[in-house]
């Protein structure tokens, strides 16, 4: 096991690696900006180098100043959290060009498989269905006319180079492909400096379904499950749960083992996430591989009792996988919500502020991972994501009046500031998701019911996202 | 230079290499020869390039030259971590670190440090270097004042704005 790690991250995450790697006996080291001094990770960690400005591009985006802090520290591994540089192949490279282990899959590999649509490509050889469409880049606007034609209207034009829910436009007719092409093209070009966009079908009523896996780098590789992230609102999630509900068992086994396939067959290292739509008929189609920790891994750990960050560091180390398939077994159900600082009767505007009140829940079965406390300024800077509510149960039904049960506690005031908890509590009322019949529509539909338009405060002018921060929050219809 | 790091020397090549390429190639290669043949270890890289003429050599120092240990774990193990020769003075004037790195007070081993107590500096004057991955990042004064304190010894790893040179402003 290593001596010492670098954290190169921040906020609920920084705080999650560094309590693995106590537990493992590994001395922690964290990076952070000078908005973050005063952070729980900062206080906690053995050692923090302050590495830049509150801007992110020249803190947590900063490679140069990260690798500087690993050397200063003596670390001998660097965990990139998610978000900023954890799927930047480049950053992973000079890691290991400076002596570093990144702890993630190979460069050569994060490469391949951050490119979508070479990423499509791998897992289609590998025997994993893919949603209709390109498989391959569409140089013309004529070209994605001809794709979407071929597989049908709604289709959704991608990014190659996009990720975490940024750089895609839903089309719906024919008259609006042209246009949706062009722009898509020239905003992804501005946000991740690669303009090859790719065309799918898109599913309306879909459940977004995805594995997560481990592979050491001796070639063994285990899934540990599904999970259901379909409560989304423009490709964020919102709540998310495992396993993925109301699908048959014999559906949910198929897809997880397809995703191991894909997995082993790239040559992945470390733990993943393998994104799915499964239709209603119950097909599934390979949409995406993530090459990090999960915001919502959480809920994996919890029906599995597997610590994923614990097993991110022993893969890193050399060692191999220290569970067989048939040792993981699924018990009961666990969901967790996302409690970001946002408002959702003004379009999930990011409202930040200073925490006069901030109580989170407790009690049997509930995990609160969060870096706020009382007292905790939550700054324009970086991504709203303030605490994860994580409840586990023998079944469903208990897992959600759990989930109810704590969001009631958490206590969360301070002056402007708002968070997701009320809508939340909206999807968790919600008589389709309680019987765990909901696709990815689920959060339109309820933002266009009544009880929403009458909630709803005069629009303002939405705020800017601050850039990248964590999982990154925004999508291309926002950032127009 | 840190303990293990890799060195690195630049030479540009004399104007009278010529407008031909293949001579200002030839010009750089000679330049190399001589630079190894003085190095004291081995050579890890060389870069030549003839456009505005380039000779890069990057080599190990001898003493530290280990085939077991990667040399950024060396270096890594030496020297305490952002340690000030002491604390700066809070509300006092003072240069700061605009970049996480290695702090040195001269432009190269050996040569006059850039100021030292006592001396006047105008704004825009270097008094130090971070560097940073192989990067020298040239620290300016952004006032003009006399320097009253350097706060971190020579080659000691530094911290982003971390105070390095304490001035009392003219």
């Amino acid at each position: 096991m290593f001596e010492t790690v670098l954290i190169a991250n921040r906020g609920e995450i920084a705080l999650r690696v560094l309590r693995a790697c106590k537990e493992l006996g590994v001395r922690t080291a964290v990076v952070y900006s000078a908005a973050d001094a005063d952070s729980a990770a900062v206080r906690l960690a053995d050692q923090a180098v302050r590495i830049g400005p509150a801007s992110s591009r020249r803190s947590y985006l900063n490679a140069a100043a990260i690798v500087e802090a690993a050397r200063q520290v003596g670390a001998q591994a660097v965990h990139p959290g998610y978000g900023f540089l954890s799927e930047d192949a480049d950053f992973a490279e000079i890691c290991v060009d400076n002596g570093l282990t990144f702890i993630g899959p190979p460069p050569s590999v994060m490469a391949a498989l951050a490119d979508k649509s070479s990423a499509r490509a791998l897992m289609s050889r590998a025997g994993l269905p893919l949603s209709p469409g390109s498989v391959a880049p569409v140089p013309t606007a004529a070209a994605a006319a001809e794709v979407a034609a071929a597989v049908g209207y709604p289709v959704i034009v991608k990014a190659a180079a996009g990720g975490g829910g940024r750089g895609m436009t839903v089309v719906r007719t024919p008259g609006e492909l042209r246009r949706a092409y062009t722009r898509t093209r020239a905003a992804a070009q501005a946000a991740f400096g690669d303009d090859r966009v790719y065309v799918e079908r898109y599913l309306t009523e879909a459940r977004h379904v995805e594995v997560q896996v481990l592979c050491d780098s001796h070639g063994n590789g285990v899934h540990l499950g599904t999970r259901d992230c379909s409560v989304q609102r423009r490709h964020q999630k919102l709540v998310e749960e495992a396993p993925a509900p109301a699908l048959s068992a014999a559906v949910l086994d198929t897809i997880a083992e397809a995703a191991l396939r894909g997995a082993l067959a790239v040559g992945f290292v470390g733990a993943g996430t393998l994104e799915f739509l499964v239709d209603a008929e119950e097909k599934f189609h390979f949409l995406e591989i993530n090459c990090r920790i999960q915001v919502e891994h959480p809920v994996t750990e919890m029906v599995t009792g597997i610590d994923l960050v614990h097993e991110q560091l022993h893969i890193a180390a050399g060692v191999p996988l220290r569970w067989r398939q048939e040792e993981i077994r699924l018990h009961g159900v666990a969901v967790e919500c996302r409690v970001n600082t946002e408002d959702p009767a003004r379009d999930f505007t990011p409202t930040p502020g200073r925490l006069e009140r901030f109580t989170p829940p407790g009690g049997p079965f509930t995990r609160v991972d969060t870096h706020a406390s009382a007292g905790y300024l939550v700054g324009p800077w970086y991504d709203s994501l303030l605490a994860k509510v994580i409840v586990w149960a023998p079944d469903r039904e208990l897992a959600l009046n759990r989930l109810e049960r704590a969001l009631d506690e958490f206590d969360i005031a301070g002056p402007g500031v708002h968070t997701t908890i009320p809508f939340v509590r909206r999807v968790l009322d919600d008589a389709a998701f309680r019987k765990g019949r909901y696709t990815t529509g689920l959060v339109d539909r309820l933002l266009a019911a009544p009880e929403a338009a009458s909630a709803q405060r005069p629009a303002a002018t939405p705020a800017p996202r601050p850039a990248s921060a964590a999982e990154p929050d925004t999508t291309l219809r926002r950032t127009r | 230079m840190t303990a293990g790091d890799a060195t690195v020397s630049t030479v540009e090549a004399p104007h009278d290499a010529g407008a031909d390429g293949e001579e200002a190639l030839a010009g750089l290669r000679r330049q190399a020869q001589h630079l190894i043949a003085e190095l004291a270890g081995p050579v890890r890289r060389i870069r030549l390039r003839s456009g505005p003429a380039v000779l890069e050599v990057e080599w190990h120092p001898e003493e530290l030259t280990r085939t077991d240990v990667p040399a950024g774990v060396v270096e890594a193990a030496a020297g305490p971590p952002a340690a000030p020769v002491r604390p700066a003075v809070p509300g006092r004037a003072a240069v700061r670190a605009p970049i996480v790195g290695t702090f040195y007070r001269a432009s190269e081993p050996g040569a006059k440090p850039f100021v030292a107590v006592g001396d006047l500096v105008r704004p825009g004057q270097p008094v130090a270097i971070v560097e940073a991955m192989k990067l020298m990042n040239e620290v300016t004064a952004d006032r003009a004042g006399r320097v009253v304190a350097i706060l971190v010894e020579d080659g000691h790893p530094v911290e982003y704005d971390q105070p390095l040179v304490e001035l009392d402003p003219a």
